[in-house]
């Protein structure tokens, strides 16, 4: 690792992009040397990196091509609407630069599978923003390494969030419900969190999904025609099997904004494990409030996953969550809304 | 006035309904009834002053029962139901209240005169009913989004001679224990199953015609959407995880059994807070509508949809498809 702090610049400067940079900056492995995006994009999207910039203090660049070259950066965070993610990602590694996208990294598979193909091209580091460093989901896996659970049979990950956090600084509700811009409802932002979880638990390959998914509450979805609902059955190998729950409702079974949770039955034991937890509870004159240990699992798994990404760049190696990890993701998903459309179960598309 | 009832069947169910009746004013347990003597002999000891009796058409029609309590295996409840109704006694059966629907409708047709009580105890359980009450409050606005956990330790006794293992005497997993689950989400949302796909695991031994667990993905009538999780595959009797989280639109409401006061000893380990004492509501309950105090908290309607509902999981379970769940029988009784 050399003295010279990381160079980092942003393709796309909305969604998340606000929480990663100020994970980001305050790493003092990193500069974030600019954020950028093509000048033909909608200008409210330009507006809202522009704007960001002004916040953190980061300079916003007019020409990509000024910014996104080995020249002026070492490592791109592509953060645009998921739509473009794909895109944007083939256009970083060819210019040759390490390359993170903010999930999901595709809208569809075949998009995703041309991320793999560059990235394989390349030989650049390229992943993208997943939780598998939350500490509940390494607590689990450590007591599944241990061999306290046997072997896994069946896991079920819930993940719900309010649909007050739409339309906060972090998130407009179009990024998350116009397909256009988002490649999807619900389903599509958040079932990857499971599967990489699943995946991550058990080790094993998910065959075939089936979903039931819907407009359930009275948000935006209904009128986008996209879900704020999914449950899905998924059948992976030896017969394990696993259950997913994402969902976006008005009333979230939390104390915070998100409630991520999962349960795991092994042939020797079963365990459960909660994003939110463990916690410490303040009740004060307006009610109670819960303040997670370390600010969170949610919090503590973007925090950890940057740490690794920058400790890998630096070293010249590869994280461990790939890109290919991410396009199963895809898979699985895309094969949900198949089920989903068609009413029956469907194959993973390997 | 006191109620005499019969008792048809000496498992381990009849065990706990003769035990919560023994325990109720104005019942009294008439007869036992049970293919096993000795066993029958035990289970009406329980009760003062139960016989055994060894028919069970002669226990439904003495002149002391006024009701019967029809356990024993699902695949004999429609006829011994039928019987009681027939002779004007009121019934309450166990869950499943049966094997198919067409036996469903000739129980609840034998009984239109008395009445149909179906042991669904989970309706009993503390937290349960209090989840019903607030739902039906109002306090969250319309159910949309119901996950079921419900993981419990091996319970069924017989080894590999319980019948509970023969899906033909049974109906499968899905109507044996599924018809809690599945009455739950009918009773707590007031909708019916319209489409339901389900999967297995069986992980105690993978050559079981009964899968000791599996999940359920339903579509209810107005497309809210549950996900029913069962399990009896935890590695310790006793253990118990049942997580319900109900979504509605304008609130969540959540219990879990990890909540539950605990207890942690070498000398006792009784079941959670939440569940304790359904039995005797159940039974309190029932003998209220055998003397007229009451109706029966399960509707016909939602008997049908349940008991539909979990046919058409256990026929999932066999196709690997979804399956829809017949709603041509729907409806109360008039």
């Amino acid at each position: 690792m050399t003295d010279q702090p990381l160079r980092v610049g942003f393709a796309g400067a909305v969604r998340h992009a606000g929480q990663y940079a100020r994970v980001l900056a305050e790493d003092p492995r990193v500069r974030i040397v600019g954020m950028t995006d093509h000048p033909e994009v909608s200008q409210w999207i330009t507006q809202d990196g522009k704007a960001l910039c002004r916040t953190l203090g980061v300079p916003w660049i007019d020409d990509p091509a000024e910014l996104l070259q080995p020249a002026a950066i070492d490592l791109v965070i592509v953060c645009s609407e998921p739509t473009r993610h794909a895109g944007m990602v083939i256009d970083s590694l060819t210019a040759g630069l390490h390359t993170c996208c903010d999930k999901p990294v595709a809208t569809d598979t075949a998009a995703a599978d041309a991320v793999v193909r560059a990235a394989e091209h390349a030989g650049r580091v390229c992943t993208v923003v997943n939780r598998t460093f939350a500490p509940s989901l390494r607590r689990m896996r450590s007591w599944v390494d241990a061999g306290a659970l046997g072997l896994p049979r069946h896991v079920d990950v819930e993940f719900l969030t309010s649909s007050a956090a739409m339309g906060s600084d972090v998130e407009r509700a179009d990024l998350v419900v116009d397909p256009a811009l988002s490649g999807g409802g619900e389903m599509r932002n958040f079932l990857g969190y499971a599967v990489d979880a699943i995946r991550y638990l058990t080790g094993l390959e998910i065959s075939q999904v089936y979903a039931e998914t819907g407009a359930l509450f009275d948000g935006p979805h209904g009128a986008h025609g996209v879900e704020d609902t999914a449950v899905v059955s998924l059948q992976l190998a030896h017969g394990v099997t696993a259950t997913a729950t994402v969902s976006r409702s008005p009333a979230v079974p939390t104390l915070g904004s998100a409630h991520s949770s999962i349960r795991l039955i092994g042939s020797h034991g079963h365990a459960t494990v909660d994003d939110e937890t463990p916690r410490v509870i303040h009740f004060g004159p307006s009610g109670a409030a819960a303040r997670p240990v370390d600010g969170g699992g949610g919090a503590q798994a973007v925090t950890a996953f940057f740490d690794d990404l920058i400790r890998c760049v630096a070293l010249g190696r590869h994280p461990a969550y790939t890109v290919q990890d991410a396009r199963t993701g895809v898979a699985v998903i895309d094969a949900a809304y198949r089920s989903a459309e068609t009413g029956q179960p469907v194959g993973v598309d390997a | 006035m006191t109620v005499g009832v019969a008792v048809i069947g000496s498992g381990a169910i009849a065990r706990d309904h003769v035990r919560a009746l023994a325990a109720l004013d104005g019942v009294r347990v008439v007869s036992v009834t049970g293919s096993d003597p000795a066993r029958a002999a035990a289970v009406a000891a329980l009760a003062p002053g139960a016989r055994v009796e060894a028919d069970a058409a002669t226990a439904i029609c003495a002149p002391d029962v006024q009701a019967v309590d029809v356990c024993g295996h699902t695949a004999d409840h429609a006829r011994w139901t039928i019987a009681a109704g027939r002779a004007g006694r009121h019934v309450m059966v166990e869950k499943p209240a049966a094997l198919n629907l067409p036996d469903l409708e000739r129980m609840i047709a034998a009984t239109s005169t008395s009445s149909l009580l179906v042991g669904q105890t989970v309706r009993f359980q503390p937290a349960v009913a209090e989840l019903q009450r607030q739902i039906a409050d109002g306090a969250i606005g319309t159910p949309r989004l119901i996950h079921v956990t419900w993981y419990v330790g091996h319970v069924w006794p017989g080894g590999w001679r319980g019948w509970q293992h023969d899906p033909s005497r049974s109906g499968g997993h899905p109507v044996h224990n599924g018809t809690h689950a599945l009455d739950l989400l009918v009773w707590i949302t007031g909708q019916t199953p319209r489409r339901v796909f389900a999967r297995s695991f069986p992980s105690f031994a993978a050559q079981m015609d009964v899968p000791d667990s599996f999940h359920l993905v339903v579509r209810q009538a107005d497309d809210s959407i549950a996900l029913v999780e069962l399990s009896y595959a935890l590695r310790q009797p006793g253990d118990m995880l049942r997580r319900l989280v109900v979504t509605g639109t304008r609130g969540t409401l959540v219990h879990s059994t990890a909540d539950d006061p605990g207890l942690v000893s070498a000398a006792l380990r009784p079941p959670p807070a939440s569940i304790e004492g359904a039995f005797d509501r159940q039974m309190r309950h029932w003998r209220d509508v055998v003397t007229g105090r009451g109706a029966p908290v399960t509707t016909t309607g939602e008997i049908r949809a349940a008991l539909a509902g979990a046919l058409a999981a256990q026929r999932s379970l066999t196709t690997g498809r979804p399956e829809q769940v017949d709603t041509a029988l729907a409806g109360d009784r008039p």
